[in-house]
């Protein structure tokens, strides 16, 4: 099957600053891949050259197949862009601006009145579809936004950033809508300051630090290969030392003595186990803190 | 997908803006035509003889069309231009599927379609003074599309290169009105002293002047092919540096 999305040996200068280097991965078609990185990392950059925002010096970037410099009118075909910045046509209203995207991308005039129509109903922007964006809240503009990606209804869909400064009930709302979306078979890229969005919604996730790819792979095994779950023994009894026999585990004693706290890695747990047995220590419970996608983010993105 | 809709939507986009502000775009150009009709064409007109046979009034009025043709199209197609880099709404474009010639003879065409609207309404303004005819229309035509395209790319070229708001008028105020001026629009080159008449030769709104004043009035000061030949390549190069400079994403991509 052709990836949505190919990027190989991508390098991008702004003058003498490397942006990006060297940057390669793929996102298949019907995926919901997060696209993870601090600020100034080159995410917006690496979406700038996918859509045709920026010009990039080395590599190779393609949309189902399609070159984004020498096939552009496909892949621009392909793609809905929500960007970070409010980037509307100041000369006229919500709905004129929709309808004109969806001219621009091909729609018939009708067609474009109906499915403008449509989303300005569904983001409950229909009371001020005549209102120019200036007059439109923050939250009402960001869902102009969306709206204004959906309207050719594209293959893949690039967010940029969508949920910064959106309140807690609009961003629920946007990630059933996302989440449904992809289920009906958009693919999407989504690119977020808040890891918690990217744990919940997407199924891949790529890491991006200091203009080069830090990690990428599906979001489980990411979150597992940085982190190991951390096993935690509550004792019966207090001991007062670890136990020398297995002081080679990496292994902390908490709670003035009372749990016992250590990784999860190959034979750690039956050692352990073995060796408070034969000293004839109980345990009273067992718990298993998972590691999140922000703790592998963290060590991804830790400053070297 | 590769319809005409996204271009004609373009062009649709660009001509709805014009219209939005039309106390901006149209009625400037009615309002100053009719001053300069009335302060020069017949108070002043009065006192200067026939030029090439003709009443001064009517000698006047290509050349005051052609000025507005010149300014509508460097006009909109600047502003058009400028504004949407301003405020980044041009990505609203770049990010669709619009070839890149596709987007710069919209945005021409938008330039050519504003100037159309104001020349036809400075030209019924004159009819209110003068009926002035148009004795060669195919010719006029040709002027008319040629040089107001032709603005219209220069006009894109300047907003492309421009960093500020205050360079579109710069190049208004410096280049384009005193070659306009020099090119003819009030006076006949026999009007010159003849030791500097050779200098109006290299002057390019010259010969978009007189290619007007020739296909309405039939008479002008440059040979009517050669004014053609001039516009048309001046045209072509302007266009295909317009079409280059987005196909480079010359300040309009990171």
């Amino acid at each position: 099957m052709t990836p949505a999305i190919t990027i190989q040996n991508l390098t991008k200068y702004y003058r003498q600053f490397k942006a990006l280097d060297d940057v390669s991965f793929e996102v298949q078609p019907g995926e919901f891949f997060g696209f993870l990185g601090p600020n100034g990392a080159g995410k917006t950059t690496t979406i700038n050259v996918l859509t045709g925002l920026a010009n990039y010096q080395k590599g190779s970037v393609k949309v189902f197949g399609h070159d984004v410099f020498g096939d552009y009118r496909e892949t621009r075909a392909l793609i809905g862009l929500v960007p970070q910045e409010f980037n509307f046509d100041p000369f006229f209203s919500a709905e004129q601006i929709l309808m004109f995207t969806g001219g621009y991308f091909g729609m018939p005039q009708s067609a474009a009145k109906t499915r403008a129509q449509e989303l300005l109903k569904f983001f409950d922007l229909w009371g001020k579809r005549e209102e120019g964006y200036k007059r439109l809240s923050g939250g009402m503009k960001r869902r102009l936004l969306i709206a204004r990606a959906l309207m050719h209804r594209p293959k893949v869909l690039i967010l940029d950033e969508p949920t910064a400064g959106v309140d807690l009930e609009l961003r629920y709302l946007l990630w059933a809508f996302l989440k449904q979306i992809n289920i009906d078979g958009t693919t999407i890229l989504l690119t977020t300051h808040y890891i918690e969005e990217a744990e919940r919604l997407c199924n891949r996730i790529g890491v991006i630090h200091q203009g080069k790819i830090a990690a990428v792979d599906a979001k489980d095994a990411l979150i597992r290969k940085m982190n190991a779950d951390q096993v935690e023994l509550y004792l019966k009894e207090k001991l007062f030392e670890i136990p020398e026999e297995i002081r080679g585990v990496p292994i902390a004693l908490e709670n003035e003595g009372k749990v016992l706290r250590f990784a999860e890695t190959e034979n750690t747990v039956p050692h352990v186990l073995r060796v408070l047995h034969q000293r004839g220590l109980e345990i009273e419970r067992i718990n298993v803190v998972r590691p999140t996608l922000e703790d592998a983010f963290r060590k991804l993105t830790q400053k070297k | 997908m590769k319809t005409m809709t996204g271009f004609k939507t373009l062009v649709r986009r660009e001509v709805v803006r014009f219209l939005s502000v039309f106390s901006q775009t149209i009625f400037p150009p009615l309002v100053s035509s009719f001053l300069y009709i009335f302060i020069f064409g017949l108070s002043l007109g009065q006192r200067i003889e026939q030029v090439n046979g003709l009443p001064y009034l009517n000698f006047l009025i290509p050349g005051l069309i052609m000025m507005y043709v010149i300014e509508g199209s460097y006009a909109n197609t600047s502003s058009s231009l400028f504004i949407s880099r301003w405020a980044n709404s041009i990505e609203e474009i770049l990010v669709t599927p619009l070839s890149y010639v596709e987007m710069v003879a919209a945005i021409l065409i938008g330039g050519l379609v504003r100037s159309a609207v104001a020349v036809t309404g400075v030209y019924l303004v004159s009819l209110l003074f003068t009926v002035t005819p148009i004795t060669h229309p195919v010719v006029a035509l040709f002027f008319f599309i040629f040089v107001s395209l032709t603005f219209s790319s220069i006009g894109m070229i300047v907003a492309l290169v421009a960093e500020e708001f205050e360079h579109l008028s710069l190049v208004t105020t410096f280049l384009i009105t005193p070659f306009v001026f020099f090119g003819g629009v009030f006076h006949s080159i026999t009007m010159v002293p003849e030791t500097l008449r050779w200098l109006t030769h290299f002057n390019p709104m010259f010969y978009m002047v007189n290619g007007l004043r020739y296909g309405m009035l039939g008479t002008a000061d440059a040979p009517v092919f050669m004014s053609m030949s001039v516009i048309f390549g001046l045209f072509i190069v302007l266009f295909s540096v317009t079409v280059y400079l987005f196909r480079i994403g010359y300040k309009l991509r990171k």
